[in-house]
């Protein structure tokens, strides 16, 4: 009898717990504070066959852009807040300026520019899903061409 | 409406049983009293009654029923027992204060199911989605391609720098892309 007087306690206490620790999960979906953008390099060439098994994840969309052998040879993360122009340096003399620019129905817009010292090659704005990313390519580089795969999600 | 033989003798058993409606029941004795055949059919069931209750009575008085009851006695003491441990097995499992812990736990499984990919960001598992709509885009004089690939949802930018520096165009964006 006196446990099952505790039981009605018992869960309410674990429920409260609940959604104690679930709040903040729901509050970060709602409103954002930041996010991580990861900007990876990879140089692609036909010079020879070989795949780097860091991009084993990414195979099938590199496949796309048809080059034989394609070498991760950058990769930086970064925390960023909303509306701040974060800087990634691309090998070559070239920089990669993306401003994360709003969170709406799930999904990220970012402008990305992609500059050659001070020259602007690239001007964008892409709208990502949360977790999503696309490729930027073209630049060429030791004999190659770079590619900058842009990913960002929320925290 | 009078009744014909061959019905009155389909339900002279069942007449005798008592087992009929009573308006039937009416129409058949006023049937049997009128007809001999039916009349003597019906005296030959009641005989054949009276003999199978006789036999019945004198064979039932020869049954011990002693042990027939043991043996539900024993079966019901045992039903008993295996009742009690079958009991006992799940009563730790059903304690309140386990199954008060019980819930939680669960939803707590579930979220971390759900939140999981989310947890593991860092440690290289892959994006959900690659899904992306651009919206704008500016070449600065350069040649631009935009390549969106249906199977893997792959959306590529493609900058074409001066002719005479550049590495041949990838077969797909001189293909397929869109500017």
């Amino acid at each position: 009898m006196n446990r099952l007087q505790k039981l009605p306690r018992l869960t309410l206490l674990c429920s409260l717990l609940l959604v104690g620790l679930s709040a903040p999960l729901g509050a970060a979906e709602k409103a954002p504070q930041g996010l991580h953008l990861r900007i990876g390099t990879i140089l692609a060439s036909n010079e020879s066959e070989d795949f780097d098994p860091k991009l084993s994840r990414m195979k099938n969309q590199l496949e796309v852009i048809k080059y034989s052998s394609y070498r991760l040879i950058k990769e930086e993360v970064q925390k960023v807040q909303w509306r701040v122009n974060a800087v990634f340096e691309v090998p070559g003399g070239r920089s990669l300026v993306i401003l994360p620019q709003e969170y709406r129905n799930q999904r990220l817009a970012l402008k990305v520019r992609l500059l050659q010292g001070d020259k602007p090659l690239v001007d964008t704005t892409v709208r990502l899903r949360n977790r999503g990313y696309f490729l930027l390519g073209g630049p060429a580089h030791e004999g190659g061409v770079l590619i900058l795969s842009i990913f960002a999600m929320t925290p | 409406m009078t009744m014909d033989c061959e019905s009155v003798r389909r339900t002279l058993g069942a007449w005798l049983d008592g087992e009929v409606s009573e308006k039937e029941s009416r129409e058949i004795r006023a049937h049997v009293e009128a007809c001999p055949s039916c009349r003597a059919e019906r005296s030959r069931l009641e005989r054949l009654q009276f003999v199978l209750r006789a036999a019945l009575k004198e064979g039932a008085s020869k049954v011990t029923f002693e042990s027939f009851w043991h043996g539900i006695e024993r079966r019901i003491s045992q039903g008993r027992v295996r009742h009690r441990e079958f009991w006992d097995w799940l009563r730790p499992v059903i304690l309140p204060r386990r199954l008060a812990w019980a819930i939680p736990v669960t939803v707590v499984c579930v979220l971390a199911v759900l939140f999981a990919e989310q947890f593991f960001f860092g440690l290289g598992w892959g994006p959900r989605s690659n899904v992306a709509a651009v919206e704008s885009i500016d070449g600065h004089g350069f040649n631009l391609a935009l390549l969106r690939e249906s199977e893997t949802k792959t959306t590529v930018i493609w900058l074409f720098e001066d002719e005479e520096e550049d590495e041949p165009a990838p077969e797909a964006a001189s293909t397929d892309a869109s500017l």
